[in-house]
C-alpha cells in the first residue's frame, strides 16, 4: 500500500546549508498493518509524511501509495489517503458538520454519500451533539474528533497520521489509539509517527527508527529487541540513535 | 481543473469570509456608511458653521469715531458688531477679547466732504480666522460707504457712473447638467472606488492565505484531493468577489448619498445635481472587472508569501500607498488620457473613469485600457497560481 524507493528530500537552509530532511528512505507498509515511525523532533518524520501525501515533492527517489506514484499521480494519491497531523487544523468559523461535508465534497463524494458516511462517523465518535456548533467554540478533544472525521470521510484505505496524539489529554489520546486499532481491523494501511514509545509499543506491527532523515532500522518490536538485546523500546531507540550519532 | 471542486472551494471560502467580522466591516459596512457620514457630516458642519458665523457678534473697538459720525452710524447699525471700549486695542486683539479695531483719521468726514481723501485703519490678526472674517465684514461696510461717496461726487460733476466701467463682463455656463453633476463625482469617485476595491479585498486575501498558514488550515486543504490550481482559483474568486462587491457597494452608496443630499447643498446655496447615466455605470462596472482582478491577485500573492497575518499586513501597507498615489490622478486638473498613460495601471482607470463620469466616452481609450488592465490582471493571476505551486512559499519557515 505504501512503498518508498530511495526517497530523498533536501532543504536549503540559510544558516545550516543543505539539510537532508529525508535521506534515501526505503520502507513498506502493507494493508492491515500499523507502521510506526519513531524519531526525535526534527528527525524527518513529518517531511517523510508530507512527501507521501504529495504536499512536498521529493528531491530524488519516489514512492507509491496504493500503487499510485507520488510524482505523477498526486491527485490519485491524495484521494487514497487520510492525512492527519498537528499541522492540519480546522476552519474555526465552520461548524463540525460543515467541515466534514466540505472535505467529503473535495474528495468528489455525492451529497447523499456524504450524509450517510457522516451519520456513521458521527455516531461512532459521539459527535452528533456538537455537529452544528462552530469549531472555534469547541474543546480540543471535540476538534480532534472532527479532524478524524474529516480524515476518514471518504473512507481512505491508507491513513497517514503524524503524531496524532500530540498535546492531547489522556481521554482524547485514548480515543485516537482506539481509532487506529479499529482502522487496522478494517484492513487499512496505517503509517503512524510518534515519539511516545509506549504508544508505538502498544500499536505498531512494524517500527522504523528515523534519525537525521535516515531510517536506522526497520522491524517488528521483537526483531528490534533481538537486534539490540534490550527489552524496553526506549532503550532500543536510544541505542540506535546513539550508535548513529557516534558513527 | 475540476469546476465542481473550484465551486466547492469558492462557496466554502465565501461562507467562511462572510462569517469574518473584519471582512464584513471592510466589505459592506464601511462602503455603506462612509459616504453618507462624510457627505452629511460635512454639509451639516458647513451649514452649522455658516449659521454660527451669521449669528456671531464680534466685539470691535472704534477710535476717532467722532471724526466720522455718518460712517460710524453705519457700523453701529450693523448688529454683527458690538462696540466696546479697550485701552490697549493691540493687546485686546492678541488676547481675543476683541476681533478688530477701527481707527478714523483726524477730520475724516470733513476731508471727505471737501472732496479730499481720508484714512481709516483696520487692525486685526490675520492668523485668527474670526478676526480675519470681522475685518472682511468691516471692509464690506467701508466699500459701501466709499461707493456712495464716489456716486455722489460723480453726480456733482455730472458724470455718468458707466464711464468708470467701460467693459461689462458677462459669464454664461454652457456645461450640460450631466457634466456639472459629474464634475464632483468625477473627481472623487474614481479615487474612492479604486481604494475601496482594494481595502475590501485586503482582509479576505490575508485571511485566505497567511491567515490559513497561521491557523494551520492551509496544510489541511493541501492534503485534500483539490489541486493547487483549483485551490488558487477558488481563493482568487472569493477575493475578487469581495473586491468587486466593495467597489459596487461604494459606488451605489456614494451616488445615492450624493443624490439625496442635493437639498442640503441647496440650503447652502450650491447648485449641484448628481446623476450617473446607465452607460457610465456600465463602463465603470466593465473597467472595475479587470482592476478588481489585478488588485485581488496582487493582494493574494503578497499575502500568500507571508507567514503570518501580521507579516502580510506589513507587505500590503506599502501597496496601499503605491495604489493611492496613482489613483489620485483624477484629482489632477491638467492630466489627460494619452496612449502612453493607457498602459500605466491604476492611473489609466482613474483618468478614464473621470472622463466617463463627465459624460465623455472615448471608446478607443476605454477599449485599450480595458485590454491593457486585463492583460496585467491575467499575468497577476498567472503569478498567483504559480506561487500556489511553490513549496518554498507555502511552507516558508
Amino acid at each position: 500500500m505504501i512503498k518508498t524507493f530511495n526517497l530523498t528530500k533536501l532543504f536549503q537552509d540559510r544558516k545550516r546549508g543543505k539539510i537532508r530532511a529525508v535521506d534515501d528512505v526505503n520502507i513498506e507498509c502493507k494493508p492491515g498493518e500499523v507502521f510506526g515511525l519513531l524519531g526525535l523532533n526534527g528527525a524527518g518524520k513529518t517531511t517523510l509524511m508530507r512527501l507521501l501525501s504529495t504536499v512536498l515533492m521529493p528531491t530524488s527517489g519516489t514512492a507509491q501509495v496504493k500503487g499510485f506514484d507520488i510524482l505523477t499521480q498526486s491527485q490519485e494519491v491524495k484521494s487514497s489517503i487520510g492525512f492527519l497531523s498537528s499541522d492540519t487544523a480546522l476552519y474555526p468559523r465552520l461548524t463540525a458538520g460543515e467541515t466534514v461535508s466540505y472535505f467529503g465534497r473535495l474528495n468528489g463524494m455525492e451529497e447523499s454519500a456524504i450524509d450517510k458516511r457522516k451519520e456513521e462517523i458521527f455516531k461512532v465518535f459521539d459527535m452528533n451533539w456538537f455537529k452544528d456548533q462552530r469549531v472555534d467554540k469547541l474543546s480540543s478533544g471535540m476538534k480532534q474528533k472532527i479532524s478524524l472525521a474529516r480524515t476518514i470521510i471518504h473512507n481512505p484505505e491508507v491513513l497517514i497520521l503524524d503524531e496524532p496524539t500530540l498535546g492531547l489529554d489522556v481521554i482524547t489520546s485514548k480515543n485516537i489509539i482506539q481509532f487506529i486499532r479499529r482502522s487496522k481491523e478494517e484492513n487499512k494501511c496505517i503509517l503512524f509517527s510518534t515519539h511516545i514509545m509506549h504508544e508505538a509499543e502498544k500499536l505498531c506491527d512494524k517500527i522504523a527508527i528515523i534519525h537525521k532523515g535516515k531510517v536506522l532500522t526497520v522491524g517488528t518490536l521483537e526483531e528490534l529487541r533481538a537486534k539490540t538485546g534490550l527489552k524496553d523500546l526506549d532503550d532500543v531507540f536510544v541505542k540506535f540513535v546513539k550508535g548513529e550519532n557516534e558513527s | 481543473m475540476n469546476l465542481k471542486k473550484i465551486k466547492t472551494i469558492y462557496l466554502k471560502e465565501m461562507k467562511d469570509t462572510l462569517r469574518d467580522r473584519r471582512t464584513l466591516i471592510s466589505m459592506l459596512l464601511i462602503p455603506i456608511l462612509l459616504f453618507p457620514l462624510l457627505i452629511f457630516g460635512m454639509t451639516s458642519l458647513t451649514l452649522k458653521m455658516a449659521q454660527k458665523t451669521a449669528e456671531r457678534v464680534s466685539p470691535v473697538v472704534f477710535m476717532g469715531e467722532g471724526e466720522a459720525p455718518n460712517l460710524f452710524s453705519m457700523f453701529k447699525a450693523d448688529t454683527s458688531f458690538s462696540i466696546v471700549q479697550e485701552k490697549d486695542y493691540r493687546l485686546a486683539i492678541k488676547d481675543k477679547r476683541i476681533m478688530a479695531a477701527v481707527e478714523f483719521s483726524r477730520d475724516f468726514e470733513k476731508r471727505i466732504r471737501a472732496g479730499n481723501s481720508a484714512q481709516v485703519k483696520i487692525y486685526y490678526d490675520v492668523a485668527e480666522i474670526k478676526s480675519k472674517m470681522t475685518s472682511e465684514k468691516l471692509g464690506n461696510i467701508l466699500r459701501v460707504y466709499q461707493d456712495s461717496i464716489v456716486t455722489e461726487r460723480l453726480k456733482s460733476h455730472k458724470v455718468d457712473r458707466s464711464l468708470l466701467q467701460p467693459v461689462q463682463i458677462q459669464k454664461e455656463n454652457l456645461a450640460p447638467q450631466e457634466k456639472m453633476s459629474g464634475f464632483f463625482l468625477s473627481m472623487f469617485l474614481p479615487y474612492l472606488i479604486m481604494i475601496m476595491a482594494l481595502t475590501g479585498a485586503m482582509y479576505p486575501a490575508i485571511d485566505l492565505t497567511a491567515g490559513e498558514k497561521e491557523r494551520g488550515t492551509m496544510e489541511t486543504l493541501l492534503v485534500s484531493p483539490a489541486s493547487r490550481g483549483e485551490i488558487a482559483t477558488g481563493k482568487f474568486l472569493t477575493v475578487f468577489t469581495a473586491s468587486l462587491v466593495t467597489a459596487l457597494v461604494s459606488t451605489a452608496s456614494m451616488v445615492i448619498t450624493a443624490s439625496t443630499s442635493i437639498s442640503k447643498f441647496r440650503e447652502i446655496g450650491e447648485k449641484v445635481v448628481f446623476s450617473i447615466n446607465p452607460i457610465s455605470m456600465l463602463i465603470l462596472f466593465l473597467l472595475m472587472l479587470p482592476y478588481c482582478c489585478l488588485a485581488s491577485s496582487v493582494l493574494l500573492s503578497l499575502a500568500l508569501y507571508a507567514k503570518s497575518y501580521k507579516e502580510a499586513q506589513s507587505y500590503i501597507s506599502p501597496l496601499l500607498i503605491v495604489i493611492i498615489l496613482p489613483a489620485m490622478a483624477s484629482f489632477l486638473p491638467g492630466l489627460e488620457l494619452s496612449v502612453g498613460i493607457a498602459f500605466i495601471p491604476v492611473i489609466n482607470i482613474s483618468l478614464t473613469l473621470k472622463q466617463v463620469l463627465l459624460g465623455s466616452y472615448e471608446w478607443g481609450y476605454i477599449g485599450l485600457i480595458f485590454l491593457s488592465t486585463a492583460v496585467y490582471a491575467g499575468f497577476a493571476v498567472f503569478v498567483t497560481r504559480r506561487l500556489f505551486e511553490k513549496e518554498g512559499v507555502l511552507f516558508r519557515t
